[in-house]
């Protein structure tokens, strides 16, 4: 049975916007009992689709053509007060962000209480019932408790419970999984398939990550700037994409098997030794609370070699990461670098370690000051170890060849690039000092999938041909296996295995190691390999 | 910079207010030329209404033209509340840096120091400074600056907390880069929007400040000010109203221009606000 259907949608965009349209003649429909996924990478308008059927279009966005039928009705005729009564009532969301979808001074009974009484409709013991049906240990206490004492994958599970209290006919759910942990990620993919069969719900599931998809869908409609441009079963999407947007996406999803590399030899680039960092936060009129963040961390990285650490969040990694390069200033252990211990030097007695320890952030968008131009950022460094400036101009020029962005570069500001091109500035800052480690903090978590393969190939091949030694520190196990050739694997602030990247997903030593490798999206499906030459 | 203008001049009162102010600035510039002569001389009949033997806005008590006094009174409350920002800003600007920048054990030190001066009523403490110091140009500045940094101090610190934490800082740091360059060339710059504003209205307290001190008679005696007129005209308000009226009228526009261009300063660099077209 045919829920919705979707024909021929156009949203327009405000003027002097990228393009007129944030999605056009988008067409599609959901049945009862059915997830299709809606997946795209930012931008690409997979999110206006779902708020012009819901309504909540934001401010200067409006449906100029096409129809959006549900249950039978076009929504597009629909008046303010109708489609307040089907949203909730009939039409169930589940926002992308957990830690904010939820009223922090409403106890968890309220805000799921809350549906009902808009609608009119008795309470009674429903919310116990509906946070027991999502899997919610202690519902009675749940209940009672306000968001701030909920993790964040008990939150998704209290706004999936809202969303679902008056049984709506269908569910959407815009990247619910995004912000969660894969551990996490895994458990509330299984309710909202579990609630799903059950009910018999039609899901309109919005995501940019093809492994999720895998994971999730029965029907895949795939969109790039505001088109739908391949549609149809997930198995076929999925394993014989027709369109060269949908093979160049599944090419660029990090998938290679790890492969068995050869040991790096030598003495190590740096050595951890039981490194330790804790918090302490103290007050004149209160008990202070510790918080260990690192225990006992020893690792070992030899020259030319890439060591993966990876864990969840705040697992410890960034922390550990930034203890190497004093930005945390850990509390006991040793930091070998080369033959001295870094760690109880002085700020000055560390300056000359700094040209030969670099590091590339997360955000390409913080990571560049706003106010400086792109030549002024990469000489900056070079100037403060006593460079001429004129040598640092002109090795400016060599890096941005480098890593492949236009000697006009420099004269632009940083907001003038997009974040791919901002990462590729940032390794570039890095590599002006010409380090012998680099310290990598999830240095592509923040861009999309085809970005992201870029930039992971410019590293790889920045690797090889700079003898680069690599700390490289992410959440994501397919990023891990693609480019590390060692992996240290963190969880509460310890090192719970390491080994080589071969041998550690092949036979995983540790429970949480097998934990975060039974989590990864999509682990049951290989993407195909491609038969045109989409480029990765 | 052409786009930051389009934003200023979007706000319609930011606008006016500035043109005041240019207004202020060159009356205040050209009165040795429009009067040529002391504004302390005697210039015809005392008590002379406005309009009256030549004198555009009455004579005082003396025979004073209050027209000239107002002109020569522009550049003295217009250098006093220039000079006396730039000095607190200076002041507060490094303090607030530093407490931000450091955190920890200097940054509660100066924090507590700039709550005791929060504390003290900052009228108070500058009566009673320039009394302490005599009055004098320099007194009068100093005792402004030094009620008027601790706002600075506080903004400051605040932009700095958040901006020291993000990734471009760090970076800095990594790159092994001095502390006083990451301070003053990596953070600072992007801390100056809410600077600007906060000087801008910080220039109209200062005046305000000035007047209020030469009301009281703590003005510097060499220098015509608005607040002295005002003092002066205080007793003989009911028979000569335009010896207070108009020195009030002058500083209530230019207090007023100040805080316009304030309010469009920050419509302007304000990002979100100057991005809605």
């Amino acid at each position: 049975m045919t829920l919705l259907s979707i024909d021929g949608l156009t949203v327009s965009l405000p003027p002097g916007a990228d393009r007129p349209n944030a999605v056009e003649d988008v067409s599609f429909s959901l049945n009862a009992g059915e997830i299709l996924c809606i997946v795209g990478e930012s931008g690409s308008g997979k999110s206006v689709s779902a708020a012009a059927l819901t309504g909540l279009l934001p401010r200067g966005l409006g449906v100029t053509a096409g129809k959006i039928v549900f249950e039978g009705r076009d929504l597009r005729g629909a008046s303010q007060a109708d489609m307040r009564a089907l949203r909730g009532a009939r039409i169930g969301t589940v926002f992308q962000e957990p830690m904010t979808a939820l009223n922090p001074l409403m106890r968890v009974h309220d805000q799921v209480a809350e549906v009902m009484q808009v609608h009119n409709r008795p309470v009674g013991r429903r919310v116990q019932e509906l946070l027991e049906a999502v899997g919610l240990p202690d519902p009675a206490r749940i209940a009672r408790s306000y968001p701030h004492a909920l993790s964040g994958g008990q939150r998704q599970r209290v706004m999936i419970a809202a969303a679902l209290a008056l049984e709506p006919a269908i569910l959407i759910a815009d990247e619910p999984t995004t912000a969660l942990d894969v551990t996490t990620q895994k458990q509330i993919l299984a309710l909202i398939r579990e609630i799903q069969s059950r009910r018999g719900t039609g899901v309109l599931f919005i995501t940019h990550d093809f492994g999720v998809v895998a994971e999730i869908a029965d029907r895949v409609a795939v969109m790039q700037r505001g088109r739908i441009v391949e549609q149809g079963a997930a198995a076929d999407v999925l394993n014989q994409p027709q369109h060269p947007y949908t093979q160049a996406l599944i090419a660029a999803i990090p998938h290679r098997p790890p492969q068995a590399r050869p040991d790096a030899v030598g003495k190590p680039v740096l050595e951890l030794v039981s490194v330790g960092k804790t918090y302490h936060s103290r007050g004149v009129f209160r008990a202070g609370r510790t918080v260990a963040a690192v225990q006992a961390a020893s690792l070992q990285i030899r020259r030319g070699e890439t060591l993966g650490l990876v864990g969840e969040s705040g697992s410890g990694k960034s922390t550990l990461a930034r203890c190497v390069v004093r930005l945390v200033v850990a509390d006991e252990g040793a930091i070998r670098f080369g033959d001295t211990d870094l760690r109880p030097l002085s700020r000055a007695d560390w300056k000359p370690y700094r040209k030969r320890i670099q590091m590339v952030f997360q955000d390409p968008f913080a990571s560049l000051n706003p106010r400086r131009k792109v030549g002024d950022i990469l000489i900056e460094g070079p100037l403060a170890h006593g460079t001429p400036a004129a040598e640092a101009k002109a090795r400016a020029k060599d890096l941005l060849a480098l890593v492949q962005l236009d000697p006009g570069a420099a004269d632009r500001f940083p907001h003038e690039f997009s974040g791919g091109q901002r990462q590729r500035i940032g390794i570039a800052r890095a590599l002006a000092m010409q380090p012998e480690l680099l310290i990598a903090d999830e240095p592509v978590s923040a861009l999309d999938v085809s970005v992201q393969a870029q930039i992971l190939a410019l590293l790889e091949d920045l690797r090889v041909r700079l003898g680069l030694t690599m700390l490289f520190i992410t959440h994501d196990l397919r990023v891990a296996a693609q480019i590390c050739d060692r992996v240290a694997v963190m969880r509460r602030g310890q090192i719970v295995e390491q080994g080589s990247t071969a041998t550690v997903f092949a036979n995983p030593a540790h429970e949480y190691t097998r934990a975060l490798l039974d989590s990864v999206p999509g682990r049951g499906w290989t993407p195909p390999d491609q038969p045109t030459g989409a480029t990765t | 910079m052409r786009s930051f203008a389009r934003a200023f001049a979007r706000n319609r009162g930011a606008v006016v207010g500035l043109a005041v102010l240019v207004l202020v600035a060159l009356v205040a510039a050209l009165a040795p030329v429009l009067f040529p002569f002391s504004p302390w001389d005697m210039q015809g009949a005392p008590f002379a209404p406005p309009g009256d033997e030549g004198f555009l806005l009455g004579s005082d008590s003396l025979g004073r033209d209050v027209a000239a006094d107002i002109a020569y009174g522009a550049s003295v409350s217009l250098l006093i509340g220039a000079v006396s920002t730039a000095a607190a800003l200076l002041l507060g600007v490094v303090l607030g840096a530093v407490a931000g920048y450091a955190s920890g054990l200097v940054d509660d030190i100066i924090m507590r120091v700039t709550e005791f001066f929060q504390t003290v009523p900052s009228f108070i403490l500058a009566v009673v400074l320039v009394a302490i110091f005599t009055p004098s140009l320099s007194s009068i500045v100093a005792a402004i600056a030094l009620v008027s940094w601790p706002p600075v101090t506080r903004v400051v610190r605040a932009e700095f907390l958040t901006l020291r934490t993000r990734e471009f800082v760090q970076a800095a740091e990594v790159l092994g880069r001095s502390r006083t360059a990451i301070i003053f060339r990596e953070i600072l710059p992007n801390a100056l929007s809410p600077i600007i504003v906060l000087a801008s209205l910080m220039v109209a307290s200062a005046i305000l400040l000035e007047s209020a001190l030469s009301f009281l008679g703590l003005g510097d005696p060499n220098l015509m000010s608005w607040g002295f007129m005002i003092g002066a005209g205080r007793s003989v308000i009911r028979l000569a109203w335009w010896m207070s009226v108009f020195p009030g009228l002058a500083i209530f526009l230019t207090v007023l221009a100040l805080n316009l261009v304030g309010e469009g300063l920050n419509d302007a660099l304000n990002p979100r606000l100057a991005r809605r077209r």
